[in-house]
């Protein structure tokens, strides 16, 4: 029979992955992190110290590194094959196998979800919400973000201990590719749109004649930006220039 | 108006415990510029010059990702930074920060996102030191010091962005004094560049959004936006 952890294990182990990037290094990557959060588990499947020990040299001697998020899902997993490598139902080989050929594939897809959809779409929706409510968009931002961020990863490491190597199924049957190019599109959307609010706004504001006239300056550097940041121009040189631009306008308006 | 230390030490702790949270421990966006910007704000008293800051840099490192061992600038930093000198600013002249104060901390602490990425380069390099004393401890059987290994490297991190963010609060207060003897026309013209600067972040995140068709989707809902503006302004003249 499988040799199973106890639920305050599967707590602490979680929690502790939270931390995975904690002892990031150019070594072994993200290998302390997952030490970590093994730790407590280990201990509970292992209780000579000959196999603790050779369990912990078993992921500290490999390099370790994906997504944060995501490390969640191998986490679980790993806990999945360590559990029955200490009931005698399988070999280490498995698990070593299992670590090495998710890590990578998990990476891309939480890469591609997390940092280059959700994160873009849900930061440009919030700064599109500042002129309009202030302060409460930091809030907007927190909730959204960690009521997908928070759920994944407690989904993924149930998914991962549950299923063991079948969470790719799992995976693959979630829609996070198409949800990914629309969380992009809102994203272009709400920075596009914000944008202009902001330029109309700063004409209104200056009450006087030059108005207008900023209001379109600032528009055409918008479009202007936009131009140069798909030539890969610094946005720090952006930056520098459009001040040095709204200083000279300054010093020649009345 | 002198240095006031406990904003500095206040400052110095939050951008330590962000510094943390954007690598270490969570990641739940606590640490970005909207958010970073707008708590360091209020913890110095003026919210609304830390969330304005941290406008322009959330769209400035709107698709800044580190990707596998690679990192984009930091964006915490330069947001804290620049916040923490802007109501610094406007603490000591007695008022809240003002655009032009935006402009010039923005300005200063920009190209930090650059300084911040190396130093964490720096520190990931000495963080390996962390895996050989993991493996010792294994082979000794202290495997709890061990697993503590991954905890140690979170002090370099802490002490350096969070000493750099104090920094910044005190060359607020510092600075203070020479911004109050700049000529009005150098202020308005500053004043106009945290627009100007804002409307072009908001530019570049459009392009990093990496969103299929992002120029006519942005385009669109520019004109949209005008749109809606110029009716509302409408219906107010009639």
């Amino acid at each position: 029979m499988t040799r199973a952890l106890s639920r305050w294990t599967l707590w602490r182990v979680f929690g502790r992955s939270l931390f995975i990037q904690a002892g990031f290094n150019t070594e072994s990557l993200q290998t302390l992190g997952l030490v970590y959060a093994l730790e407590p588990a280990l201990k509970e499947l292992y209780p000579s110290p000959d196999e603790e020990q050779a369990a912990l040299q078993r992921h500290l001697t490999t390099t370790f590194n994906t997504h944060p998020y995501v490390s969640a899902a191998i986490v679980g997993g790993i806990l999945f094959h360590e559990q029955r490598l200490a009931s005698g139902e399988e070999g280490p080989e498995k698990v070593a196998k299992f670590k090495s050929n998710l890590m990578g594939p998990l990476a891309a897809l939480g890469d591609g979800f997390f940092w280059l959809s959700l994160r873009p779409a849900v930061g440009a929706l919030s700064a599109g919400l500042v002129p309009l409510i202030s302060t409460w968009a930091v809030l907007v931002y927190l909730v959204l973000y960690n009521v997908v961020h928070l759920t994944a990863r407690g989904r993924l490491f149930t998914i991962g201990l549950i299923y063991g190597d079948g969470l790719v199924e799992r995976l693959e049957a979630t829609r996070v590719r198409s949800l990914g190019e629309r969380l992009r599109a809102l994203a272009a959307a709400c920075a596009g749109g914000l944008g202009a609010s902001l330029a109309l706004s700063f004409g209104v504001q200056q009450h006087d004649v030059v108005g207008l006239e900023l209001t379109f300056g600032c528009a055409l550097a918008g479009a202007f930006a936009a131009f140069l940041a798909e030539r890969r121009v610094s946005p720090y040189v952006m930056l520098y220039v459009i001040a040095a631009a709204a200083l000279a306008a300054s010093l020649v308006s009345p | 108006m002198g240095v006031v230390w406990w904003h500095a030490g206040l400052t110095a702790l939050w951008g330590g415990l962000l510094a943390l949270e954007r690598r270490a421990f969570l990641q739940a966006m606590i640490s970005r510029p909207l958010v970073a910007g707008a708590g360091t704000g209020f913890l110095l008293d003026d919210p609304l010059s830390g969330l304005s800051i941290g406008l322009v840099f959330e769209l400035l490192h709107l698709g800044g990702a580190s990707l596998g061992g690679a990192h984009a600038d930091h964006e915490t930093l330069p947001t804290v930074a620049a916040a923490a000198m802007a109501s610094a600013m406007g603490n000591a002249t007695g008022s809240d920060g003002t655009p032009a104060m935006w402009a010039m901390s923005i300005l200063v602490f920009a190209p930090s996102g650059w300084v911040g990425r190396r130093l964490e380069l720096r520190l990931d390099a000495r963080a390996a030191k962390y895996v050989n004393r993991a493996r010792d401890a294994t082979n000794v059987q202290e495997f709890r010091r061990a697993a503590r290994q991954n905890l140690r490297a979170m002090w370099p991190q802490f002490v350096f962005y969070g000493a750099l963010s104090g920094f910044a609060c005190v060359a607020g207060y510092l600075l203070a004094p020479l911004e109050q003897g700049i000529p009005l026309a150098v202020l308005r013209g500053l004043a106009w560049g945290y627009t100007g600067m804002s409307v072009v972040a908001a530019a570049i995140a459009v392009q990093a959004t990496r969103a299929k068709g992002r120029s006519v989707i942005a385009s669109a809902s520019a004109v949209l936006v005008s749109g809606v503006a110029f009716f509302v302004w409408y219906r107010g003249t009639q």
